[in-house]
């Protein structure tokens, strides 16, 4: 049996994003209060001017290729069946840039560039996940 | 540190042996680096009253309790946090700690004791950032990560893994005249081209050893030096966090220190007779040779088209085999090439003698945050008269 895939830590500073992902399929990003920017990933000031007073939108869950990795040797067993895991930086339409796991039958395809969307299944993956 | 320090600098060396696997100790590693350092300056352990240690195992320990196990009784102390950067700021920090009277002779060392699987498990575990957010996506490690910003490069700046694999093979090179190297076979470009891939663009001969080693060396007043094996620090300067916010970089902090670098030192890179970067992967080291002002931005590919890197190269690099080939004994990979270059300023370097050699660069770079390494560290070297 593939052992589980290994979770994101649960915090009071990243909890509704963990959250609104594990339980909705929703993609969700913080927003500075104080200077506008949008911050991903969660934290408990803005790194941009140090406000702590942060509130949480939802994003559209798209985005776009910056670069990519093809990864045949994973940090985790639970991995191992899945090769290669396409690890991406995404620019998400919101400005942030992320780094996720995009989902896609052949990993050719796969280029800097492509526009990504978020995957539907909700609760499979740990993190936003991303499919073409 | 700024201007370096015309009293003060490194007069010893030493480096623990090499193990892909073994039963040992990280002690027994920092141990035999730290002696091998001692007898190198020619001091005995009740010389040492200030220590420096850099060491991602060694956790829950210290310096202080380090120095604990070690005998020794110390005035100033000092846990590098700057992984693969942290040595050679280690190294200023000791030079203005012995400069100020904090200590009279501090003992650098650096090392770990991995193997492939546990240094796995040290990128699982390496900061709240990784283990939330990368972890779960099965990002790979820093393979994972390297990959990304190697192909940035590449596609931003058409650099080839053909231009990357001429620095890896020359330095294969430089490794088969180092005993001490844990990979010493030799390597053709085509068998760089062609090994396996690990996270494409990477393949195996992009990516270090994890090992189990240590590395060491000693800063006291020059005075004390034996005569002809001291080493002064022309410059040193480090930077953390840079660029704030991005995360696959294709620059990493060298570029912001690089000009006061030279100025302190009074010298420019075409004056540096070596360079021991920092080369977890090749393309750190082609980054750094640009950050560092041996080429403009993206044009490394025709610096490595242009150049040999062996120890008798037009540009040697990384003249003992780098970590690539050596092996990575944790963040002993930050010393690895700061050891390399005080022995070839004491012209101890063996079969891989750089002739009369008097003065050289050495980078840092390491701890790996949410994209790519945040810690970026360099030195100017000089050869005492």
């Amino acid at each position: 049996m593939t052992p589980a895939y290994p979770q994101p830590g649960v915090d009071l500073d990243n909890a509704r994003f963990i959250i609104a992902w594990r339980e909705r399929g929703r993609l969700v990003l913080q927003r500075c209060r104080g200077c506008g920017a949008m911050i991903f990933y969660p934290r408990t000031m803005c790194p941009g001017c140090w406000s702590p007073d942060l509130a949480w939108v939802e994003a559209s869950g798209r985005g776009v290729v910056v670069s990519y990795a093809l990864v045949h040797r994973p940090n985790h067993e639970s991995f191992n069946g899945e090769v290669p895991i396409i690890l991406a930086e995404i620019a998400l339409a919101e400005g942030p840039m992320m780094i996720a796991r995009i989902i896609a039958n052949n990993p050719a395809t796969i280029r800097t560039g492509l526009s990504v969307k978020l995957v539907s299944d909700v609760g499979r993956y740990p993190l936003p996940t991303f499919t073409t | 540190m700024g201007a370096g320090s015309s009293t003060v600098g490194i007069t010893g060396c030493g480096h623990s042996i090499y193990l892909k696997k073994s039963d040992r100790t990280l002690f027994s590693f920092l141990a035999e680096a730290a002696r091998d350092a001692l007898a190198s300056a020619g001091l005995t352990r009740d010389d040492i009253d200030g220590l420096a240690v850099c060491s991602f195992e060694l956790p829950p320990d210290n310096a202080v309790t380090l120095g604990e196990q070690f005998g020794l009784s110390l005035s100033w102390a000092y846990l590098g946090t700057a992984g693969g950067a942290g040595p050679v700021a280690s190294v200023a920090n000791s030079i203005r700690a012995v400069e100020s009277g904090q200590a009279k002779a501090v003992l650098c060392i650096a090392g770990d004791n991995y193997d492939v699987s546990g240094h796995y498990r040290l990128m699982d575990r390496f900061n709240k950032a990784l283990i939330n957010y990368g972890v779960p996506h099965g990002f790979g490690g820093a393979n994972g990560l390297f990959a990304m910003i190697q192909r940035k490069h590449m596609e931003t700046y058409g650099t080839t893994r053909a231009q990357l694999g001429r620095l890896a093979v020359d330095m294969r090179a430089n490794a088969r005249a180092n005993p001490a190297a844990l990979l010493h076979g030799a390597m053709s470009l085509d068998d760089y081209l062609d090994a396996r891939v690990i996270a494409d663009p990477l393949r195996l001969f992009d990516c270090v050893l994890p090992c189990q080693g240590a590395e060491a060396v000693v800063v006291t007043t020059l005075d004390r030096a034996p005569p002809g094996k001291g080493v002064r620090a022309l410059a040193a300067r480090e930077r953390h966090n840079h660029p704030v916010g991005e995360l696959t970089p294709l620059r990493g902090g060298w570029e912001l220190f690089r000009d006061a670098l030279y100025a302190d030192a009074g010298m420019g890179p075409a004056d540096m007779q070596f360079v021991q970067a920092y080369d977890d992967y090749p393309i750190m080291v082609a980054i750094q040779l640009e950050d560092l002002g041996f080429c403009p931005k993206g044009e490394v590919g025709r610096l490595f088209d242009a150049n040999s890197f062996t120890w008798q190269g037009s540009l040697p690099v990384n003249t003992g085999g780098g970590q690539l080939s050596c092996g990575q004994s944790g963040a002993g990979g930050g010393m690895i090439g700061l050891v390399e270059a005080v022995r070839q300023l004491r012209h101890e370097g063996g079969e891989r003698q750089i002739a009369n050699v008097s003065r050289g660069l050495v980078s840092g770079y390491g701890m790996v945050g949410y994209g790519h390494g945040l810690s970026t560290s360099a030195i100017i070297l000089e050869r005492l008269p």
